[in-house]
């Protein structure tokens, strides 16, 4: 009798599985170990995607769900995380919402599985340079260095510039464009020193650069190191406005600032808190309410993923190949947090840079960057 | 600018001092490499942070968050250590690797996996000058840190504690056989050195103005730094290595840049010493 009720039991899961059809979307992020919040950012962004999708009606009249792993930041881990994604959970596109060295690991993978990859906000050259089922939804670090040069120079006004490079790959090449950039457009770069990832006391760089007086600090960072360094300025008395990007693009930039150090920063960046498109401020919203935090630059960079994925399932079809053909043909589509206005040829995003300011603690909208010129990768 | 630098130098160096002389005692006492240490030192954090979250009162909070940690200290000795004291030393270190690991992954599951601010204000007016600028927090880290010390020294050459203490590192099995109680003396050994961790994770969050579940990952081996400049076990040494480390960090960044991260400058310092006076700065030949 037991093991007749457990047969029917089963029989019920299966038929429930097979007539509740859903269409697989493969996510990995760090969940755990130091980059937790950040992949836990991108995580609650593509769920929110795929919890608006699927209270829409879904895509083709079927459900999204997506299929998470955490890599823990390991590019090993990454990588079985893409064969696992591709060959036993059977999903038609990815997205990656994790770093730099992970996101290329796993890139790889896809590109020889043939099963198209999204890279929500990992911003090195090479992830895209992958092969043509790799894209990328964040802004590629030269565009954002470019960007950077023209809100210093022409908005700002500065002449002489310092610039402080976080050592890795988003911190070089965002400094290498802006500098390029900002000589082009007339300005002198009085100071430029490199410093490692983590790096918490900033006081003997700033104070080298308070020295020189420049007009302007340029400081590529990610928010916990951008929130010491405005804290050190302010307490060594450095007033001249800092420009950061999005990697200070976190309500923990400003939290973790020291006695509101963060107020009259200005970053180049993809989410604008001002805009009055409806999807903005209903991710605003939702995702607060949601989660119990401001949403951040991460977030929003992976809920588009999600909704850009979803749009070239619905154009392309349920396949990889549909979904990879999908990607290439996506114009600018509604439903976007970041403006996001479809891929070059390299499969990267193209997208309005916006330029943020913060004041009485919070981002609020500054100026805008729209020259082709400067914003195509 | 050269005394802007020594004052910044003094405040980093007084951190590296607390956390590094909890990590010395127990080294002294058992010849344990203690790496849960820097897990005690993010609880102390976390905990000072969430006490000052109920209380508002920031010298409450930090000494309770530090009492709390010294438990803790004493638990991680009585469930984890004491087991395995006659075992090879590797034994009592894979055990205190995996549990940092452990306790980091549940603070992570107790506190959330952001970075959460910690602006206390200490009341102490900043001082500042046309060249020199030192703020109320610096103040008070460098105060603390005199007064733990100043206390600690009382504790090692004042009280029959102390004297227990440095008994025990002198050798364990002989102090035991003279009739000191050596369990007890151990505990204390672990509760102060612990309390010590905790106290500067709750000055270094506020100092930050951030407190994480992994802030312990750079201390759990820094902190091994100055304890070998120091030469292993020795208090002393370890006050005056982290001085002097926090220093020719603070000076070599100024002068040249960050040519290396601060941590390998620490490492090469330490190499460099384990090569040419292995026993450390204020270390005993005898190890």
């Amino acid at each position: 009798m037991k093991r007749f009720l457990v047969l029917i039991l089963l029989t019920m899961i299966v038929v429930y599985a097979i007539s509740v059809e859903t269409i697989k979307i493969g996510f990995f992020a760090p969940l755990t170990g130091f980059a937790a919040a950040d992949g836990t950012s991108a995580l609650h962004g593509a769920q929110l995607a795929i919890k608006l999708i699927n209270s829409k009606g879904g895509v083709n009249g079927k459900e999204l769900e997506l299929v998470y792993y955490d890599d823990a930041l390991k590019a090993d881990q990454a990588v079985s995380i893409a064969y696992k994604l591709v060959q036993k959970d059977k999903v038609i596109v990815a997205i990656s919402g994790s770093y730099s060295g992970t996101t290329r690991a796993a890139a790889g993978i896809f590109q020889q599985l043939k099963v198209p990859m999204i890279s929500a906000y990992a911003v090195h050259p090479q992830i895209t340079a992958t092969g043509d089922y790799i894209f990328r939804v964040g802004t590629l670090a030269t565009v954002q260095g470019r960007a950077g040069a023209h809100l210093a120079v022409e908005k700002i006004g500065a002449k002489k510039i310092a610039v402080l490079v976080i050592d890795n790959d988003f911190g070089v090449s965002l400094a290498k464009a802006f500098v390029e950039e900002a000589k082009k457009l007339g300005a002198e770069i009085v100071y430029e020193e490199k410093y490692p990832l983590g790096e918490k006391d900033f006081r003997a760089l700033l104070l080298a650069i308070k020295k020189l007086d420049p007009d302007a600090i340029y400081a590529t960072a990610y928010y916990s190191e951008a929130a010491h360094i405005v804290s050190q300025a302010k307490e060594l008395g450095i007033y001249v406005p800092i420009i950061g990007q999005e990697g200070y693009d976190s309500p923990k930039f400003i939290e973790l600032a020291k006695n509101h150090a963060a107020n009259g920063t200005v970053i180049t960046t993809d989410l604008d808190r001002d805009s009055e498109d409806e999807t903005v401020q209903w991710f605003i919203k939702t995702y607060k309410k949601t989660y119990g935090i401001d949403a951040d630059m991460v977030a929003a960079s992976a809920f588009d993923a999600v909704v850009i994925a979803a749009k070239a399932i619905e154009i392309g079809g349920e396949t990889p190949e549909g979904v990879k053909k999908g990607l290439s043909m996506i114009k600018e589509i509604k439903g976007t947090v970041t403006g996001f206005k479809g891929f070059t040829e390299k499969r990267e995003a193209m997208r309005e840079i916006t330029c943020q300011v913060v004041i009485g603690n919070r981002f609020h909208y500054f100026w805008k960057i729209t020259n082709p010129e400067i914003t195509t990768p | 600018m050269f005394l802007q630098n020594l004052v910044n130098s003094l405040v980093l160096g007084s951190i590296y001092v607390l956390i590094a002389v909890g990590l010395t005692l127990v080294y002294g006492i058992l010849r344990i490499l203690h790496i849960a240490h820097a897990g005690i030192y993010a609880f102390g954090a976390l905990m000072g942070l969430t006490l000052y979250k109920l209380t508002g009162n920031i010298l409450v909070s930090m000494i309770f968050s530090a009492v709390l940690s010294g438990f803790l200290g004493i638990l991680v000795y009585r469930y984890f250590y004491r087991k395995v004291l006659s075992e090879s030393r590797i034994v009592p270190l894979v055990i205190s690797i995996g549990l940092f690991v452990a306790m980091q992954d549940l603070y992570r599951l107790i506190w959330g996996p952001y970075k959460e601010a910690f602006s206390a204000n200490f009341n102490i007016p900043d001082i500042v000058t046309e060249n020199l600028i030192i703020t109320g927090d610096q103040i008070f880290i460098v105060l603390v840190t005199v007064i733990s010390l100043v206390a600690l020294y009382f504790i090692m050459n004042k009280t029959r504690w102390g004297k227990a203490l440095k008994a025990c590192a002198d050798d364990l099995q002989m102090t035991g056989a003279l009739g000191i109680n050596i369990e007890r003396t151990v505990m204390l050994g672990f509760f102060i050195g612990s309390f010590l961790a905790g106290l500067a994770g709750v000055l270094v969050g506020i100092y930050d103005n951030s407190v994480y579940p992994t802030m312990g990952e750079v201390p759990s081996y820094k902190a091994f730094v100055v304890v070998v400049l120091g030469g292993f076990g020795s208090l002393k040494g370890a006050v005056v290595a982290g001085f002097i480390l926090a220093g020719a960090e603070t000076f070599l960044v100024a002068w040249k840049g960050f040519l290396l991260p601060r941590d390998a400058i620490a490492f090469i310092a330490m190499i460099l010493l384990l090569m040419f006076k292995p026993s450390g700065i204020f270390g005993r030949e005898t190890g």
